[in-house]
């Protein structure tokens, strides 16, 4: 405690060096804390998926066409080791303008059971049952359509036509939900029953995608390949994949995720371990002299190294702190930047992160410490002193 | 004037040397900031390049009006016959149009890293070849037409499992083996293609996506246009094909392009306040210096552009080192993103863009300093330890 006074006046020597560092060091952090969270992100989302859900659609075409026979779903829901299956349509359209894309899943009654882990109360599922052309948003959604609950919401969906043969839709909006990380661009969801029902005879009957539970977790696999299997021979061959499998890859469009965030994070890392090292280097041989003086005083070896390393760590950690702060806050942000659609996870600032920059945040310091100290524990007191050194 | 700034400048860049390590804060700020954004960007730049490859201005593509991708389009098969019959469309050595009625459709694949993907499965119909000149069998043979087989391309068969001569693929009713590969130079690579009557046949669609021509010349088009859209039998939206595809590039490169500029703005932030630490501190390094010359009659100015001038020459070589060292790992690798297979590309206007920003950064970095030693008082300057 008694050196802080010391190591303060030491970073205020020059408080335009202090700062700019201090600045860069942030920075620095905030692309760190953005990249490393993304990563986070990618993991949280790979160790909630669950093994014993099981997702299947059309193998070929456009998932978003007018889909599979809802035959499939009770055929599938009668083969052995499945729990519970439901059936899920897509409407997918605009709106007002093309350029404002909106996606609406419809789910049955089934859905419930088979994503109780969304963050949706049972009184909202019953809602959704009761008021068919209800539907609910998650707050990203809601705050991008500018919708409170209560408020009617209208698409056009060039894909999915009314029986009437219109193509717009508007439906109520009866909940606003919590966001899930998987579902990166929020998600609104209606009542499968009503669009069902609302689109023209033939095209009744269809749906884009079967949601399932299998009995016991450790089947899942199997099961989802014996659907394939099934299917295969058929008019609709199927793509199925467990939520594991299909969440467990750290791909983004099949970009390697962890490398290229790592990537960039270590190349931030690298452009201020220059800056930092650099800035100690200086603020060493600047003051050689007042260090021979401390050892003159009696300080070891060791106070000085400690002294030369808490200087180095005092901008790289409040730095680090600074950035991930700003990290967190910029991560919000992110959706309203990025065309809509983008679907890049939102980084999150996990504990992990935090203790990944603090770890490299001393890393720094400690790198761009060690040239002084080892020139400062090999000094000659007296040529210091008379300033010859 | 113009001596003045010449021999302050070399003088200043003569004293580089003892101030290496400060200087090389500015080279590895840059060359980290314009490396990273050029790796990124060389996504956005190789998509573009392989959807520009594609678009022929010779050609023209015919989709349902309002479509702005193919999968959105439906040509019926009574539409499609109008439209190969218009006028400006170029002849086959048999006489017939050279009007290909082209399939679209979505496939999963399974990448050989075993993430899963999805591609795109085209039908090619007679004159599909003689339409895409630039198709070449690279290995096995050509589909046959009426048979239920495929060929893939290069980048799939590199990039993709199972994509080998030989390899079955599961469509609807059955499998169809793929029986050769096949190369264009554009984004076609990483697709499959078949025979477009027997795919709609197999995947019991009653519609074409889009009919493709090549044009009699490239100044046929607004012949053809007016053609199709004064018939009031079709309802069609006609491009030229290189018109399509960079419509479509801008659309589907913007995010991936965004993400690499926001990245390298945000290391560029950093790396002016590093610039603006070293050239201050340059500054007050050769503060002695500077004012020996003043006292000798030099101007204000001239020492000023000297400082932005040393900013600048460091800040460029940092951004070249940063974009040669993107190209050398980057440039021409084949990869792949969502449904497309390309070759990134770490170009000359990216380098000279990376340069551009270097040299902005240079400026602001070193436009504080520069005043700052211009202003110093020359007295106080002479007398500091």
């Amino acid at each position: 405690m008694k050196y802080l006074p010391l190591i303060w006046t030491a970073v205020m020597r020059k408080p335009a060096r202090t700062i700019l560092t201090l600045l860069s060091v942030t920075v620095a952090f905030t692309l760190f804390g953005l990249m490393i969270g993304l990563n986070a992100t990618f993991d949280l989302v790979a160790n909630r998926a669950r093994a014993d859900r099981i997702f299947t659609g059309p193998r070929f075409g456009n998932a978003l066409g007018t889909g599979m026979p809802i035959a499939i779903a009770r055929q599938i829901a009668a083969m052995p080791g499945v729990k519970v299956v439901t059936a899920v349509n897509f409407i997918p359209g605009y709106v007002q303008d093309p350029k404002n894309p909106a996606f609406l899943v419809m789910l049955d009654d089934n859905a419930e059971k088979v994503v109780e882990d969304w963050p949706i109360p049972p009184e909202v599922w019953s809602a959704i049952r009761k008021d068919r052309t209800g539907i609910v948003m998650s707050k990203n959604q809601a705050a991008r359509w500018h919708k409170k609950v209560g408020d009617n919401f209208t698409m056009i969906s060039k894909a999915v036509k009314r029986a009437d043969g219109k193509n717009s839709w508007t439906f109520k909006v009866l909940a606003i939900g919590d966001d899930i990380a998987e579902q990166t661009n929020g998600y609104m969801f209606g009542n499968y029953d009503y669009i069902d029902k609302a689109k023209p005879l033939a095209d009744q009957g269809k749906v884009n995608e079967i949601d399932l539970l299998a009995t016991d977790p450790a089947t899942a696999t199997e099961l989802a390949q014996r659907i394939d299997r099934t299917f295969a021979n058929s008019a609709t061959p199927l793509q199925t994949t467990t939520d594991k499998m299909a969440r467990s890859g750290k791909d983004f469009n099949g970009l390697d995720v962890k490398a290229i965030t790592h990537g960039i994070a270590l190349a931030g890392m690298f452009m201020v371990l220059f800056l930092t090292g650099n800035g100690i280097a200086e603020s060493v041989r600047e003051r050689f002299a007042e260090f021979a003086t401390l050892k003159t005083l009696g300080f070891s070896d060791r106070a000085v190294t400690a002294l030369v390393v808490l200087e180095a760590a005092l901008p790289c950690v409040v730095g680090a702190a600074l950035g991930v702060a700003v990290a967190g806050f910029l991560a919000g942000q992110i959706p309203a930047l990025m065309p809509p659609g983008f679907g890049l996870p939102l980084p999150t600032i996990s504990p992990m992160v935090m203790l990944w920059a603090a770890v490299s945040a001393f890393a720094v310091a400690l790198l761009s410490a060690a040239l002084p100290i080892a020139r400062l524990t090999r000094m000659d007191i007296a040529s210091a002193l008379s300033g010859r050194a | 004037m113009l001596r003045q700034i010449w021999i302050v400048s070399v003088l200043n860049f003569k004293s580089l040397t003892s101030r290496f390590w400060q200087s090389m804060v500015i080279v590895v700020g840059l060359a980290a900031t314009i490396g990273v954004m050029l790796s990124m960007l060389s996504l956005a730049t190789g998509m573009r390049q392989a959807y520009y490859n594609a678009g022929d201005p010779g050609r023209a593509i015919v989709v349902s009006k309002g479509a702005d991708q193919e999968g959105q389009s439906a040509i019926t098969r009574a539409m499609a016959p109008m439209i190969a019959v218009a006028p400006g469309i170029a002849k086959d050595t048999d006489g017939k149009p050279l009007a290909d009625r082209g399939l679209n459709m979505g496939i999963p694949v399974l990448r050989k890293d075993g993430s899963r993907g999805q591609t795109t499965m085209r039908g090619l119909a007679e004159k599909g070849q003689g339409v895409r000149p630039e198709l070449k069998i690279v290995a096995g043979r050509m589909f046959e037409r009426g048979k239920r087989e495929l060929i893939a391309g290069t980048g799939a068969q590199n990039l993709y499992q199972h994509m080998q001569i030989g390899d079955k693929v599961i469509l609807p009713d059955g499998e169809w083996p793929i029986v050769g590969v096949f190369a264009t130079g554009d984004l076609l690579e990483g697709q499959l293609l078949g025979d477009t009557e027997t795919l709609l046949t197999a995947t019991h669609k009653t519609n074409y996506n889009s009919v493709l021509v090549r044009l009699a010349s490239q100044n046929s088009l607004p012949a053809f246009k007016n053609a199709l859209t004064r018939n009031s039998a079709l309802s069609v939206t006609v491009e030229r094909h290189s018109d399509w595809y960079k419509r479509v590039a801008s659309e589907q490169t913007f995010g991936l392009a965004l993400l690499g500029y926001i990245v390298g703005a945000v290391m560029a932030i950093g790396a002016l306040f590093g610039c603006l630490n070293t050239m201050y501190s340059a500054v007050s390094t050769r503060g002695r210096e500077i004012a020996t010359l003043r006292a000798l009659g030099y101007g204000a100015f001239p020492v000023a552009v000297s400082v932005i001038l040393e900013a600048v020459v460091l800040s460029i070589s940092g951004a070249i080192i940063g974009g040669a060292i993107a190209w050398a790992l980057y440039d021409g690798k084949q990869d792949v993103f969502g449904g497309m297979i390309f070759h990134l590309s770490v170009s000359p206007a990216q380098f000279e863009l990376g340069v551009i920003w270097a040299g902005a950064v240079a400026l602001l970095g070193g436009l504080f300093p520069s005043i700052r030693a211009a202003r110093r008082p020359v007295v106080e300057a002479l007398r500091a330890t």
